[in-house]
């Protein structure tokens, strides 16, 4: 009874509501909004920079910041034309290496470094270069800092090539050091910078208190460029970086001495496997320092492949040597993966960018996909975890 | 930008046998320096290429899939304005480049290329075309595709890539 009497109660509401002649109440007004400027959270430990180098119009690259937790573009860093990118030693300051046009597309080549708050993303300063910095892709090496923070390394490129250091605080440039046959920055201790020479050694320059040179050498051999060349992209190790080769080779470089030492090559593939499957793409490999692990996108493919992307995700025990696991992507959805990133976290994510512009995001303990992100960018070649 | 880099990739075992690399990049060097005889280069390039298109049997300069293009990473000047031999309208080529070494088809041969980019504007945006024969990192920047090669142009703004013939390339 008392549920009917509720029920008849409820479809008298009902039939008053939408009488003939009778006009429904209007919903009340949206209250009035207020612009406002959004902040960054404090730093997720899955959050990622991405590199757009923008191939189809080269003065607009872009970094995008991109938080693989909530699959949420955060923010944005302008990069320019042919743009080189890294973090201070304490991740508190993005620097870009760029080139502006006086008039957009033309006109007077201005090369500057622009320092942005990794906090606001808002430019603090810059330091305008001689007009002699590689215009290249992203490598890890078109700018660098010193471990200290003290002096920021910026490739230069004429064809003649050198290097600038700088004072990233006092905004000044201090030096050029001519590195004739070498390229790069590579840095290493508070006052190292190595530099891969077409020879297939590495040079370091030793800087002095000033940022000039104080001393030089050269190494022996680590790689032959003419049979198997080393790519630029160096992946960052406990003690230095390691470069892989387009057979799959290899080469740990320790730099942590006065002098870089080489530890004997080893290879990703075997005997069998060797010159079938190679590594390839833009950002060829990254290490879990935790879970010393090594991931590497591969693909099948001859010589002049080795800008193909990976179509399967190699993983390897880096004390061992040793594969253990074969992730095939395309089966899970995911394209040719050309660049690569692991966060250093207890959970760690790898990130995967694609040959179509996407960024796939794996469980880097297991291999399972857990996200793709479709077009993050244009060109997206080169991620940096912070 | 990378489409000039990458133009010596395909070339360089052929260069190899008639040219050491130490020389190449003192000819690099040269170019440079040496601008009177820059604008030159292109010029008796541009000939000969057009007639090796002009016979060809295989796809075409609108095509990746063409011969000459056997090193070359960016966009094909053929689809911007220009031809493979010519910069589009309103740019200007580069003095510098990289070389490949492309084996055409049509005659049974291997052809030195040399791989001039466009420069003055921003990227053409038409015809990607990325292929990387022999093509060898930045620390051999005569057989490199990743630079932009307008690098010493007043306007250094990389637009599209050409490809001219050199000549026959030595066995």
């Amino acid at each position: 009874m008392q549920s009917l009497s509720r029920w008849a109660a409820a479809l008298g509401l009902a039939v008053a509501s939408v009488a003939p002649g009778a006009t429904p109440a209007p919903p009340p007004p949206l209250p009035a909004e207020h612009l406002t400027l959004e902040k960054l959270p404090a730093r997720g430990p899955h959050w990622v920079y991405v590199v757009d180098y923008a191939f189809a119009n080269e003065i607009d690259g872009r970094v995008h910041l991109y938080d693989g937790d909530t699959h949420r573009r955060l923010g944005q860093v302008g990069a320019g034309f042919n743009p080189g990118f890294n973090l201070s030693p304490d991740r508190s300051t993005l620097v870009v290496t760029t080139t502006y046009f006086a008039r957009g597309g033309h006109g007077a080549r201005t090369d500057l470094v622009e320092f942005t708050d990794a906090t606001t993303l808002a430019v603090t300063h810059e330091i305008v270069l001689p007009t002699k910095r590689m215009h290249a892709i992203p490598t890890p090496f078109n700018v660098a800092y010193s471990s200290d923070g003290h002096f920021l390394y910026v490739a230069y490129m004429t064809p003649a090539a050198s290097f600038g250091v700088l004072d990233p605080v006092k905004s000044t440039v201090l030096a050029e050091i001519d590195t004739a046959g070498c390229v790069l920055v590579i840095p290493s201790g508070p006052s190292r910078v190595s530099s891969l020479c077409e020879s297939g050694r590495m040079l370091t320059v030793t800087l002095d208190a000033t940022g000039h040179e104080a001393s030089r050498s050269m190494s022996e051999p680590f790689f032959d460029p003419d049979r198997d060349p080393v790519f630029v992209q160096g992946i960052p190790s406990a003690r230095g970086f390691i470069f892989l080769s387009f057979l799959g080779d290899v080469h740990d470089v320790d730099l942590t001495g006065p002098q870089p030492t080489f530890a004997p090559a080893w290879s990703l593939a075997d005997a069998r496997e060797r010159g079938q499957w190679r590594p390839g793409g833009e950002q060829l490999g990254a290490i879990h320092g935790g879970l010393g692990r090594l991931y590497v996108p591969m693909h099948r493919g001859g010589e002049g492949s080795h800008k193909d992307g990976g179509t399967e995700l190699w993983v390897f025990d880096l004390a061992a040597h040793q594969r253990v696991a074969r992730w095939p992507l395309k089966a899970a959805g995911v394209k040719p993966v050309v660049a690569i990133a692991v966060s250093q976290d207890a959970a760690p994510l790898i990130f995967a960018a694609t040959d179509s512009a996407d960024v796939a995001i794996l469980d880097a303990r297991n291999g399972q996909v857990r996200h793709i992100e479709r077009s993050l960018g244009q060109t997206p070649w080169q991620l940096i975890t912070p | 930008m990378r489409s000039l880099d990458r133009l010596f990739e395909t070339s360089a075992r052929a260069l190899a046998s008639r040219t050491s690399r130490r020389s190449l990049l003192a000819a690099l060097g040269q170019a440079l320096t040496g601008a009177a005889l820059l604008p030159l280069l292109p010029i008796a390039r541009g000939s000969r290429a057009q007639a090796a298109d002009a016979r060809s049997k295989t796809k075409g300069p609108e095509s990746c899939e063409y011969w000459k293009y056997c090193a070359i990473d960016g966009y094909l000047c053929a689809c911007c304005g220009g031809t493979s031999t010519s910069c589009p309208p309103g740019t200007g080529s580069s003095p510098i480049t990289w070389i490949g070494t492309c084996h055409n088809p049509d005659d049974g041969r291997d052809y030195i290329v040399s791989y001039n980019d466009c420069c003055g504007k921003t990227s053409c945006g038409n015809c990607s075309c990325t292929r990387n024969e022999r093509e060898k990192p930045l620390y051999r920047p005569s057989r490199n595709n990743d630079l932009n090669w307008c690098m010493a142009n007043a306007d250094s703004n990389y637009h599209c890539t050409v490809s001219v013939i050199l000549g026959v390339a030595e066995k």
